[in-house]
């Protein structure tokens, strides 16, 4: 495969920064900027000129783009086909890449049948910290040549290699899809009920969110109570079938197909994000904590979380008033599980989470790819 | 294959060699440590035929301690190593050539079962098919279930991350591995991943998965089990060309529905199958039979099925048949999976090769093959996984016969290089090992192949895990980078 005349472009903007060294940023639709830990960096790696789609063939439902084409792009694209690309993070997909996508391993609401980034990507195409245009990967749906490149990059933050180029897997869009809002009052045990009714259904939905009630009324899903909304699809049938079987669990109602693009855009540019997880079957409890967290916020904080896959997703909006000591003490609510934080004030990130960059492996891979440090360097911390 | 076949010279053990041994044996036992060449017979192919490489000493420690202990005197003694599960790998890349052989077979704990969470921890030398029915009893299943899923192992499948004919809907076994304890090639123990949550950082879990033994030893892997779907439905349809067997193929994977599996066989397979104890009822005047499941809630199931059936008939189907029960549905498959094991019948020897194209291109390139297989006058069995693109070609021949072996080894390489050439790669699910590794630089620029050794060199930094496997060794040159930099390139090589 050749490299394309944009790639080298960057590669030799990549050079010229390593043989500084001059830091630099990448940076596509901007439109998570401040996401993840500061980063210092002299100049800015401009992706979203390298955009635009290089291969579609609908009889592969595979894809293949540069990597500052916008999820909308896609979505469009492909739509026309009766396909889209899996892959529903939150925020807005009129500005988000596929590049920054994948960097970012971002998902949304349909990982939970669909999975993340990782299980989508076939291919990569990235410029190394050193200079060198390398691929990982291919364009076909099975592949296990070579080291693992793909996964590699996915979720590094750019911190490896700028990503140029990214092939995925597509999917039929269901004939019939439906989204159904069942009430949540705010007992735990009426989310654990909900939870473990969803995992007996003989059938896994394309996505399943708890919304506190700030959140379901944002989005329109509800009004002074929480709301489980339950996204399904498939053919007549098999959608008929899964309304009852649902109905079985409680009663529900209908949304509309919107209210998944509402709760993906719901956040405001200024908040503190961050996401809660254990094994799903703990989920009621993940999410007490994360309802817990909400109420000791002022400002109308929500959350947001997927039973499937154990994680709850808290939204605190931030004013120029917030007291860092105050977010510090909400963030630190007692949880015996994993957080990642997604964005938090700057001071933060030193108490918090200084780094995630842990042990020899991850350190030796940094410095392999990354010699002189000059890709998005602190957005992961500094290597422990 | 890279050239024809030979036999290993018969190697004496040397002083070197038997002191290690005696070393290895305080970890193991005696009975764990075998040396002398009668002893290593066993040990010196695997699943790939035509190769035979003979270990310098085979070792088989029975628990995670005793393959920590054996890894630090390897390291001590600088010992290159290759690790073996149960050797039934199709690339040869568990071929040790006069190195130290690491058998992993022996751990074969399932560790614990998480039904509520469908999470299973394993030992790296558990059964493919022993998960499965360990875990059957709650409704859930290891998903990735390759051809040998009798034998090969768990571990074994994380280092090829290996396939099978149900990854076209539930991905294969990088999908399904979600930590993993390992031993590094120096003995230093290091989790990866989180099976209690998200984490952070590199996905190392993803680089280790396929690492094909290259990056270190699972001492235990955490993997994600699938619930049994509620119902199953298996169709076979016979085509009287194979055009119209792929173009069914193409319109069933276009038309949105995601089949469990989507197999094919050719004429020369169903062949084969028909005429050995595996006989599946297949039609034997079929020029191809696809074999096809669909699974999931029954509700909805059977609109599936009447649809598959029709795309079937529209590409030119002579018949579809759907399995009545289980017993008919096992017997198609049986002939499914022991198709290499009735071909084996035929010839003395097989190669089979794994190249994956996209699923548009599977017409062309099988008519490619044929005028490839008749060139050469050697006789192609096509039995694969259709839904993925993924193909085996498998050739019979007699190895002892030089001019065979030879127009059997160019015609592979003609096909490799049309699979290639299409937008493919050359392996889907068997590994590169040793076997493909004359491909590599066709489907990798020589940048590429360099970052894979430096991925490689973080995880052993003596290059002593499963050496000259996977990536070819001219390629694993220093680290390049801007050349105002290179001055500093050689510690990061």
């Amino acid at each position: 495969m050749t490299t394309s005349p944009g790639a080298m472009e960057l590669r030799d903007r990549v050079r010229e920064a390593a043989a500084g060294p001059r830091a630099l940023r990448v940076v596509a639709g901007a439109s998570w900027l401040d996401a993840n830990r500061p980063v210092r960096a002299e100049a800015t790696l401009e992706m979203s000129g390298h955009a635009g789609i290089i291969e579609y063939e609908p009889g592969d439902l595979t894809l293949t783009a540069r990597a500052g084409t916008t999820l909308d792009e896609i979505a469009h694209v492909t739509a026309a086909h009766g396909q889209w690309l899996s892959l529903d993070p939150y925020g807005d997909s009129s500005r988000a890449t596929l590049g920054a996508t994948i960097a970012t391993a971002s998902y949304g609401p349909l990982a939970h049948s669909f999975g993340t980034p990782r299980d989508v990507t076939l291919g990569v195409e990235f410029v190394t910290g050193g200079g060198e245009v390398v691929r990982g990967g291919g364009r076909v749906v099975k592949n296990v040549a070579g080291f693992d490149l793909t996964r590699l990059v996915t979720g590094s933050w750019g911190t490896l290699g700028v990503i140029t180029e990214v092939t995925v897997r597509l999917r039929a869009i269901p004939p019939v899809q439906a989204t159904l809002i069942i009430d949540v009052g705010g007992a735990e045990t009426e989310v654990e009920r909900l939870r473990g009714g969803l995992r007996a259904l003989p059938f896994m939905p394309m996505a399943a969110q708890f919304l506190d009630p700030t959140a379901a009324r944002l989005v329109e899903a509800g009004d002074r109570v929480g709301a489980l909304l339950v996204r399904l699809g498939g053919n007549e049938e098999a959608v008929r079938a899964q309304r009852e079987q649902l109905r079985s669990l409680a009663d529900t109602r209908e949304a509309d197909a919107d209210v998944w693009h509402r709760l993906r855009v719901l956040e405001s540019a200024n908040a503190a994000v961050v996401r809660l997880s254990r094994r799903p079957s703990t989920f009621s409890e993940t999410w007490r904590t994360a309802m817990r967290m909400v109420e000791r916020w002022t400002s109308p904080a929500y959350c947001h979380g997927d039973p499937g896959r154990g994680v709850s997703r808290v939204v605190l909006p931030l004013t120029n008033q917030t007291a860092v000591d105050e977010l510090r003490s909400v963030l630190e609510t007692p949880f015996q599980g994993s957080r990642v934080y997604e964005r938090i004030p700057e001071p933060l990130w030193n108490v918090l989470s200084s780094s995630a960059i842990h042990g020899r492996l991850q350190r030796g891979i940094k410095e392999a790819f990354d010699p002189h440090n000059v890709l998005n360097p602190g957005i992961l911390g500094e290597s422990q | 294959m890279s050239g024809a076949p030979r036999a290993a010279k018969p190697r004496p053990s040397s002083s070197i060699d038997e002191s290690l041994a005696r070393r290895l044996a305080e970890i193991v036992g005696e009975k764990r440590v075998l040396f002398r060449g009668g002893e290593l017979l066993a040990y010196s192919s695997d699943g790939l035929p035509g190769y035979f490489k003979q270990p310098s000493i085979a070792v088989f420690p029975g628990t995670r301690d005793e393959v920590v202990a054996v890894l630090r005197v390897l390291a001590e003694r600088g010992a290159p190593f290759v690790p073996r599960g149960a050797g039934t790998g199709l690339s040869g890349g568990a071929l040790a050539d006069g190195v130290v052989l690491l058998g992993l077979n022996r751990l074969t704990h399932i560790l614990s079962v998480d039904p509520e969470n469908a999470l299973a921890v394993v030992e790296p030398g558990v059964v493919n098919v022993a998960l499965s029915r360990a875990v059957s009893s709650y409704g859930l299943h290891y998903a990735p279930d390759p051809s040998s899923q009798a034998a090969c192992t768990i571990g074994g499948n994380v280092a090829e991350n290996a396939g099978g004919p149900h990854c076209l809907k539930y991905g294969v076994t990088l999908n399904h591995v979600i930590a993993l304890t390992i031993a590094l090639p120096n003995g230093e123990v290091v989790a990866l991943g989180n099976a209690d949550g998200e984490s952070e950082g590199y996905d190392l879990v993803g680089a280790f998965v396929g690492s094909e033994g290259c990056f270190g030893v699972a001492l235990d892997v955490t993997v994600r089990l699938s619930r049994t779907p509620q119902s199953i439905r298996t169709l076979l349809a016979d085509f009287s060309s194979i055009d119209a067997a792929a173009r069914a193929v193409s319109s069933i994977i276009a038309s949105g529905i995601l089949p469990a599996a989507l197999e094919m066989m050719d004429a020369a397979t169903i062949r084969a199958v028909e005429a050995s104890i595996y006989a599946a009822g297949y039609p034997t005047d079929a020029a191809a039979v696809l074999l096809v499941e669909v699974d999931g809630p029954t509700a909805g199931l059977d609109t599936d099925v009447t649809t598959v059936v029709r795309l079937c008939r529209e590409a030119g189907a002579r018949e579809v048949r759907v399995a009545r029960d289980d017993i008919e549905r096992a017997k198609l498959w049986q002939g499914r999976k022991k198709a290499f094991g009735a071909m084996g019948r035929i010839s003395s020897h097989l190669v089979v090769q794994d190249a994956v194209v996209p699923r548009t291109k599977l017409p062309e390139i099988l008519a490619r093959v044929h005028d490839i297989a008749e060139r050469y006058r050697v006789m192609v069995c096509n039995v694969f996984h259709a839904g993925d693109g993924n193909l085996h070609p498998n050739i019979g021949y007699d190895a002892n016969n030089p001019d065979e072996s030879a127009r059997v080894h160019s015609a592979m390489r003609e096909i490799m290089q049309a699979c290639i050439d299409a937008g493919g790669t050359v392996s889907g699910e068997h590994g590169i090992g040793l076997d493909k590794l004359p491909y590599m630089d066709a489907l990798f620029s020589s940048e590429s192949l360099s970052a894979m050794c430096t991925l490689r060199t973080v995880f052993d930094p003596d290059r002593r895990a499963n050496p000259g496997k996977v990536v070819p060794v001219h390629s694993c040159r220093e680290w390049h980078m801007a050349p105002s930099a290179r001055s500093t390139s050689t510690e990061h090589a």
